[in-house]
């Protein structure tokens, strides 16, 4: 059976917002975390046929986001919005992706990317696995279809970690794990030209409206503000070899070193 | 936020600047200094469709539309002035016209190598005694039992180190003015294609403009493109469209110039303040942020009309007059924030500058298109 892949993708903030936060294409990008999952996604099916799915939720200004991920080669698009899907934190999240990834099945593999820059918690992909009750691996750098099983490759602290995953299974992408192609102009003809991305409601899924939402969130926000860093340019004196001293223990003292 | 652009035309730009900005801004500076042409991008860009943006998918293009296309255009160029006129050329004024007015035959071998980067196209037009008076063209095309034996000495011509298939304009009978002029499909290799040295120019170094000359070369007919004597209306048509990516070129140029001066006018400090607090700068900055809208108005508006299959060649000239006047003030303001430093090669905004002093001469000069658009304006109101 062919493969059908879903892989989870956000639009992130770029741009600190007056009051509130107001996602829309001039506002937000597609997470740069994500691109690495989809790219893996895409370059699976092509070796190993079978369909990508990309999953997005947020208002429906950020259907961009579902553009960008059919433009790149994704086949499909699925925006799941609704109001009462607002304020959501990770949990919130996890439940809705889960249970609009419930809809999407039969599935075989779901991506994440590792984090948003935007919020950096890293909670969604391994959150939405349990309320799957799939099995998960997270910083995956390589990953192959060995019928009936998934091999993957994580590298962490110094050691490479394989697994053989039975399907279906979540995956979080490392970031550096591969290059995310570049976008053609076919691809956006494309993913404009033929409608491709359905939009949902919690109507249209099997989930209390009391687990999402503010009301399912056990975290929230107050507030978000871009910060800006104060830079400092500071002239070292004396010896070449002085001035590596003193560069060391600048940078001891910064934690980077001990 | 531009009120013109449909979310593809949005996302047309996202992708375009994405690639450009971290494939060809880096090196912008650097193959101007060198007047290198990057093959290795023009490989990158080939596979992304920027050689075929509006040519339909079954013969190997992007199948955009024109608003797509100057977006794309203007991005390039936002980055390297030099590889815009490659894209704008080869799209506009080379592909076009074969599109517009070649047979399926022809369509069907010259576009899909074109469309997909594999070959780059030329626009033969100008020769040393033909500029501005485009229908002075010497070069001739007499035609014999096999074809045509062709002449020209071509100068000017964009991309001319590297094209393959060039668009020739020559004279198929010396009597008939204008309605001797002719265009055909001179490939290179043909025995007698001789491509003159680089061009050393001011600006657009990292295009090989060079000349082309064609000595007694052997064109079969079949390389005619439309009939013969049409020529000339075949240039205008192409120069109509040519005049709206000229125009987005300007604007990419232009927009360079202006995020490159804020930004320095945010941080340089002078009297104790940045510049960008000092009156005189914020009215450049004011004057050189409205221009630039301006001219993106008008360059999207003349997409805009030939999309919806509208005349658009009075919309295309005003917006290649005012764009590229716009952004030789833009540019010149640019230099003049920097300072010193604008003028020296280690700030990108001196070649901004050189970049942009081209589009009011190449494809109509501002005073030609003076001259058209006076003309019509006239027109408009003569009883
Ligand atoms: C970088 C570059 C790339 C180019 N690429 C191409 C190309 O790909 N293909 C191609 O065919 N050509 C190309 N050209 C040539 C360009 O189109 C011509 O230079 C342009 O048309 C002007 O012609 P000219 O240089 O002979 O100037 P001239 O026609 O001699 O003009 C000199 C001056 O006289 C003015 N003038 C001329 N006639 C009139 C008039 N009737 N009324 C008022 N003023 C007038 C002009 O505006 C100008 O100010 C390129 C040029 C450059 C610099």
């Amino acid at each position: 059976m062919a493969l059908h892949i879903i892989v989870c993708i956000k639009s992130v903030v770029t741009k600190a917002p007056e009051n509130g936060i107001i996602r829309s294409a001039e506002t937000a990008e597609m997470n740069l975390f994500d691109r690495p999952a989809l790219e893996s996604a895409i370059a699976l099916v092509e070796r190993e046929g079978g369909t990508v799915t990309a999953l997005s939720m947020g208002p429906k200004s950020c259907a961009f986001v579902l553009h960008e991920a059919i433009a790149m080669g994704a086949d499909r698009g699925v925006l799941l919005s609704d109001p009462r899907l607002g304020d959501s934190d990770t949990l919130a999240t996890s439940k809705a992706l889960g249970a609009a990834i419930k809809k999407l099945e039969p599935y075989d593999i779901v991506l994440f990317g590792t984090r948003t820059y935007d919020s950096d918690t890293g909670q969604v992909g391994p959150q939405t696995a349990v309320s799957l009750d799939i099995p998960l691996v997270t910083g995956v750098s390589s990953l192959n279809y060995e019928k009936p099983l998934l091999r993957v490759e994580r590298k962490v602290d110094g050691f490479r970690e394989e697994y053989n995953l039975s399907l279906p299974a979540a995956l979080t992408v490392h970031p550096a794990s591969v290059k995310p192609r570049d976008i053609p102009l076919s691809g956006i003809e494309e993913a404009f030209e033929k409608k491709k991305i359905e939009t949902w409601t919690l109507n249209d899924l099997s989930l209390d409206p009391k687990l999402v939402g503010k009301k399912g969130s056990p975290t929230e926000v107050l507030s978000m503000k871009k910060m800006t860093r104060e830079r400092k340019c500071e002239f070292l004196e004396g010896t070449l070899e002085e001035q590596a001293e003193v560069l060391i223990e600048r940078i001891k003292e910064t934690g980077l070193i001990t | 936020m531009n009120t013109f652009l449909s979310e593809k035309n949005r996302a047309v730009r996202r992708s375009v600047r994405a690639f450009c900005e971290r494939e060809i801004m880096p090196i912008a500076g650097e193959i101007d200094r060198e007047a290198r042409f990057p093959w290795e991008v023009i490989e990158m860009m080939g596979k992304l469709g920027y050689f075929g943006i509006q040519v339909p998918k079954k013969l190997g293009g992007s199948g955009m539309d024109s608003l797509s296309c100057v977006i794309t255009i203007e991005e390039i160029s936002r980055a390297c002035g030099s590889l815009g006129l490659c894209v704008t050329v080869h799209n506009s004024v080379a592909v076009y016209p074969i599109m517009a007015f070649g047979s399926e035959t022809q369509k069907k071998r010259w576009i899909p190598p074109l469309a997909r980067g594999e070959k780059i196209g030329a626009f033969c037009l100008t020769e040393p005694n033909a500029g501005s008076d485009a229908a002075g063209v010497e070069a001739t095309a007499i035609r014999n039992k096999k074809g045509y034996l062709v002449n020209a000495n071509k100068v000017f011509v964009t991309n001319g180190g590297v094209a393959d298939i060039c668009l020739i304009f020559a004279r198929t009978d010396p009597d008939a003015g204008r309605r001797g002029i002719s265009v055909v499909v001179a490939e290179r290799g043909t025995p007698g294609f001789v491509v003159g040295d680089l061009e050393d120019l001011c600006g657009m170094r990292a295009n090989p403009v060079t000349s082309i000359r064609l000595y007694d070369c052997k064109i079969p007919a079949e390389n005619l493109l439309g009939e013969e004597g049409t020529g000339f209306q075949i240039g205008i048509m192409a120069l109509d469209t040519g005049r709206i990516g000229i125009a987005a070129q300007a604007v990419g140029i232009a927009q360079a110039a202006l995020e490159e001066s804020a930004r320095y006018a945010n941080q340089r400090q002078q009297f104790g303040v940045s510049i960008g607090k000092h009156q005189s700068i914020q009215a450049m900055l004011a004057d050189m942020a409205t221009e630039l809208e301006a001219a993106r108005l008008m360059v999207y508006r003349a997409a805009l009309l030939r999309d919806q299959g509208k005349h658009f060649s009075r919309a295309s000239a005003m917006a290649k007059l005012y764009a590229s006047e716009a952004a030789s003030r833009i540019t010149d303001m640019a230099v003049q924030i920097h300072g010193g430093y604008g003028y020296s090669k280690s700030y990108p905004v001196e070649r901004y500058y050189r970049d942009a002093r081209v589009t009011r001469i190449y494809e109509g000069t501002s005073e030609i298109h003076q001259m058209v658009i006076a003309r019509e304006v006239l027109k408009d109101y003569a009883k």
